[in-house]
């Protein structure tokens, strides 16, 4: 059983949060593998066998045209559905058979392609849950109230001020602007501390102003975290990934470094033009 | 900072409990609305806060009257032990068909708890040497607490009950305050926010609703035996849709932002119906009249639109209330 | 006559009103994403206006025809003055809405009836018995069977074959594009509310020379509807039919061997259905 969550809380950097290579299972070997994926729902299949390694601290992207598998994959690697067929291994557990909030356990952490956040509840509530989501034993307090060390206010600052959204701490999360929302979705994964971040587009429908910003907080992210990205954006995905995979129709296409991704010719025919160079030679 | 403290409400809640005497000549009338305002509380914790629409209710309220019913007639056990039979079988009863129902979700969610209080009231039915069928268990008796022989409170005057049950009024609401208070019932609230995310941060939503269940269950449990201690009667109306349907009616009433609005519905109802059900049989045409108006123009309840006749007066915008979103904004 | 034979019989009997009772609510759901629980009360409805209909001498005949219509009539109504006006807030007060309407024309009916039960007669052409060798059956009751078949036949091609229920499947799997493609979404949503009471005052108009008028049949009804169409797969009409069926018979076969507890066993096989497939027989996940 993890006990990352616990020692975080007491030497939490807000600048410089406790990368957790300490608690990997069997450092050198890959924190996530997945092995023949399938997903089908009812007669239509979604993904055909689908294989992914992620190495440990590396930002491993995943991309694609419309209708790839991409999202329908993170949710069979998060927990979210389950899987059709295949094996997914986490930090050397099994958790084929595990629902997301048991994967949340282990450190695996996620956002949201569509926004998806507590609405009503302010956007330090919203990171408070997702704080305490990891601890699972302190969440069934039916006692005390989540005032003092139960508030997880340095997770939750520290969070904040990483995503420049200290001003907002008491808003709604309703009330706030789409680019901040999709900041707070990320937020949402750092809070929880996790072992592997997995983003779903997280810069999707972003003005180009909060672009930049997101740009230089997913480029940050990887010092501390193992981060998994689905992202359209090219411009991110050459910049920072150390792998990318290609996915077409469910099946992986290519896999590799941004260059050899980029000059792959079955790579170009799936995206039918430089869409992929983002613009640059 | 949440606009109603738990201090606060507490001190409302005792408010009442001394005030309610005073205000109201019948004491069995006053206990009943105490009795109601347990059970609605039971209810609120479920959907003020779950966000879960129980129309099982009567099946906790009912068995909590069967269990203490059964218990002093045939066994003639204490009251105390009686009582806490009740929140325990009420607390099963309520793991039991939770379970079932919380597979679900949404309005199929709603028509198996339905469903299930149909069942219980067959049960019931149907096993008439246990529960005394049509008839219900009669003569349901009301000794007075005592320990060894020696006897600590007499129970035979309706406001030598009311007493007792007034205590426990207290407490009951001091708890679930707390409870809804608490880091578990904040997790409560998100996931009536949002459910898939409140599963994706690590939350096993299943088990805090199947908890959610329990609490209610345990609390409406403990009502209905009042109810059937204070009538002597455990009837197979208790356990019937009609029970259920009028708790929610209690709850939706009185507004399901806070649990002193449960007070409020309660004490609404139980006033309400002694009043007008002599004067007009068919009074629960009107409450089925006030209920379409509340769904339509007044989702916040008596509660609600205390609050913003209050606003009004102070002129000042609501602000943001943590504790109690607004069951009107429809969740993603 | 063997017992068991007669018992299953009966069971279709009931298994196919159950089935009337249980595809109104299924398609209402299917389209509207929610459950009406004033439709016991139509059902209710429906075997009331059909009591009073022939109390003032108008035969069974027109009234199988005439009340249905009329319940569906004002159930459209009620969509239009009520219902439409509760779709923007959360699910759990379109609920409370259908709950507050059907205490409303419970209590309606108590006012204009009484409390107590009455009797209705069945029609002249069907009293008696049927006799083939063996087979001795009650007239009316087989004249129910195959009449809801006949009905069940006719709404399926209704679903399945015309325009207006394509507009409602479609419907139901996406109502932005159905009103993209030019249909007026809120007039299918009245049309669908009343098509579905309409269908459980059949029901009703149909149960009351077996059983008879109470002002508590609403909410027993509603019960059942609900067992039914979680018994055979919310939104499926074949669910509807196959489980209407499947609970009918247990009913009817279990009244001759525990009369007590013969309605306590519909719940019982609801339960175990969704032990083992949640999402009922024939339900979609």
């Amino acid at each position: 059983m993890t006990a990352h969550a616990d020692n975080a809380s007491l030497s939490f950097n807000p600048q410089h949060p406790v990368p957790h290579t300490s608690h990997l299972a069997h450092p050198g070997t890959p924190l996530l593998e997945a092995r023949g994926v399938v997903k089908r729902y009812g007669k239509f299949v979604a993904l055909h066998g689908v294989d992914l390694t992620v190495q440990p601290r590396t930002v491993h992207s995943v991309i694609g045209p419309n209708g790839a598998g991409k999202t329908t994959l993170f949710h069979t690697l998060t927990g979210t559905t389950g899987v059709s067929g295949g094996t997914v291994v986490f930090n050397g557990h099994d958790v084929t058979a595990e629902a997301d909030h048991q994967r949340v356990q282990r450190g695996i952490a996620r956002s949201f392609q569509v926004t998806s956040l507590f609405a009503n509840l302010s956007v330090r509530e919203n990171l408070r849950l997702a704080a305490q989501g990891v601890k699972r034993a302190g969440a069934f307090d039916l006692w005390h109230p989540p005032s003092g060390a139960r508030a997880h206010n340095d997770v939750v600052d520290g969070v904040l001020e990483r995503m420049a959204l200290t001003r907002f701490a008491n808003q709604t999360a309703g009330v706030l602007s789409h680019g901040q929302q999709r900041r707070l979705e990320v937020g949402m994964a750092l809070a929880a501390q996790p072992l592997a971040i997995f983003l779903d587009e997280p810069t999707s429908g972003m003005g180009v102003d909060d672009l930049d910003e997101m740009k230089r907080m997913i480029r940050g992210l990887r010092d501390d975290y193992t981060v998994v990205l689905i992202e359209h954006n090219m411009n991110i995905v050459m910049d920072i990934s150390d792998t990318v995979t290609v996915m077409q129709l469910g099946r992986v296409l290519v896999e590799g470094t941004p260059d050899a991704v980029r000059r792959d010719e079955r790579v170009r025919r799936a995206y039918l033009g430089n869409m992929i160079t983002g613009g640059r030679a | 900072m949440a606009r109603l403290g738990t201090h606060f409400q507490l001190l409302l809640v005792i408010a009442v409990a001394l005030i309610l005497p005073l205000v109201i000549r019948s004491g069995s009338l006053a206990t009943e609305v105490l009795i109601y305002a347990i059970a609605v509380a039971g209810c609120n914790l479920l959907l003020g806060f779950t966000g879960l629409l129980s129309f099982g209710q009567g099946i906790f309220f009912g068995l909590g009257s069967y269990t203490a019913g059964i218990l002093l007639t045939r066994l003639a056990l204490p009251l105390p032990l009686a009582l806490l039979a009740a929140v325990v079988v009420g607390a099963l009863a309520a793991t039991l068909v939770g379970w079932f129902a919380i597979r679900q979700r949404g309005t199929y969610f709603v028509m198996l708890t339905l469903a299930f209080a149909q069942m219980f009231y067959f049960l019931a039915y149907s096993l008439p040497t246990l529960t005394g069928g049509d008839n219900g268990l009669l003569d349901v008796p009301r000794p007075p607490i005592a320990v060894g022989g020696l006897e600590l409170m007499a129970l035979k005057t309706p406001w030598q009950f009311y007493t007792l049950v007034a205590v426990c009024f207290v407490i009951v609401f001091w708890l679930l305050l707390r409870v809804t208070r608490s880091v578990f019932g904040r997790t409560l609230l998100a996931i009536r926010d949002n459910e898939e995310r409140a599963a994706a941060v690590g939350y096993n939503v299943r088990l805090f609703k199947l908890a959610a269940f329990a609490i209610s269950g345990a609390v409406t449990g403990l009502a209905g035996a009042f109810l059937a201690i204070m009538t002597g009667i455990a009837p197979l109306s208790s356990i019937e849709y009609h029970t259920s349907e009028m708790i929610l009616v209690m709850t939706v009433i009185g507004g399901t932002g806070n649990l002193f609005a449960s007070v409020l519905g309660a004490a609404f109802y139980v006033l309400f119906s002694d009043w007008l059900s002599t004067l007009w049989p068919r009074w629960l045409l009107l409450l089925g009249m006030l209920l379409i108006a509340v769904s339509l123009f007044m989702q916040r309840g008596l509660w609600g639109l205390g609050e913003r006749l209050w606003l009004a007066v102070r002129r000042k915008p609501p602000a943001d209330d943590i504790d109690a979103p607004s069951a009107t904004e429809s969740r993603p | 006559m063997n017992v068991y034979l007669l018992q299953v019989v009966n069971g279709i009997g009931i298994g196919m009103l159950y089935f009337l009772l249980a595809v109104g609510l299924s398609i209402i759901f299917g389209l509207l994403r929610f459950v009406n629980f004033a439709h016991g009360a139509f059902y209710l409805l429906g075997a009331y206006f059909c009591f009073q209909a022939m109390q003032w001498g108008m035969n069974f005949w027109l009234a199988l025809v005439v009340v249905p219509l009329l319940v569906a009539f004002c159930a459209w109504v009620v969509e239009k003055v009520l219902l439409r006006h509760v779709y923007a807030q959360a699910h759990e007060f379109h609920i409370l809405v259908t709950v507050g309407l059907a205490l409303v024309l419970q209590e309606g009916v108590i006012l204009i009836w009484g409390p107590l039960g009455d009797n209705v007669a069945t029609p002249e052409a069907l009293q008696g018995v049927v006799m083939w060798g063996n087979f001795i059956y009650p007239k009316y009751r087989l004249f129910v069977i195959g009449f809801t078949a006949v009905f069940a036949l006719a709404l399926w091609w209704v679903l399945e074959g015309t325009r207006l229920g394509s507009a409602v499947r479609a419907g139901s799997e996406s109502t932005e594009m159905v009103s993209l493609l030019g249909i007026n979404v809120f007039r299918i949503f009245s049309l669908v509310f009343a098509l579905g009471a309409g269908t459980a005052a059949l029901a009703g108009v149909l149960a009351a020379p077996i059983r008879g008028v109470e002002p508590f049949m609403g909410i027993e009804a509603l019960g059942i509807a609900f067992v039914i169409v979680v018994v055979g797969g919310m939104g499926s009409f074949a669910g509807a039919l196959v489980g209407g069926l499947l609970i009918g018979i247990v009913q009817s076969v279990m009244s001759t061997l525990w009369p007590e507890g013969a309605r306590l066993m519909i719940y019982v096989a609801m339960a175990a259905v969704l032990l083992l497939r949640p999402h009922g027989l024939l339900g979609r996940g």
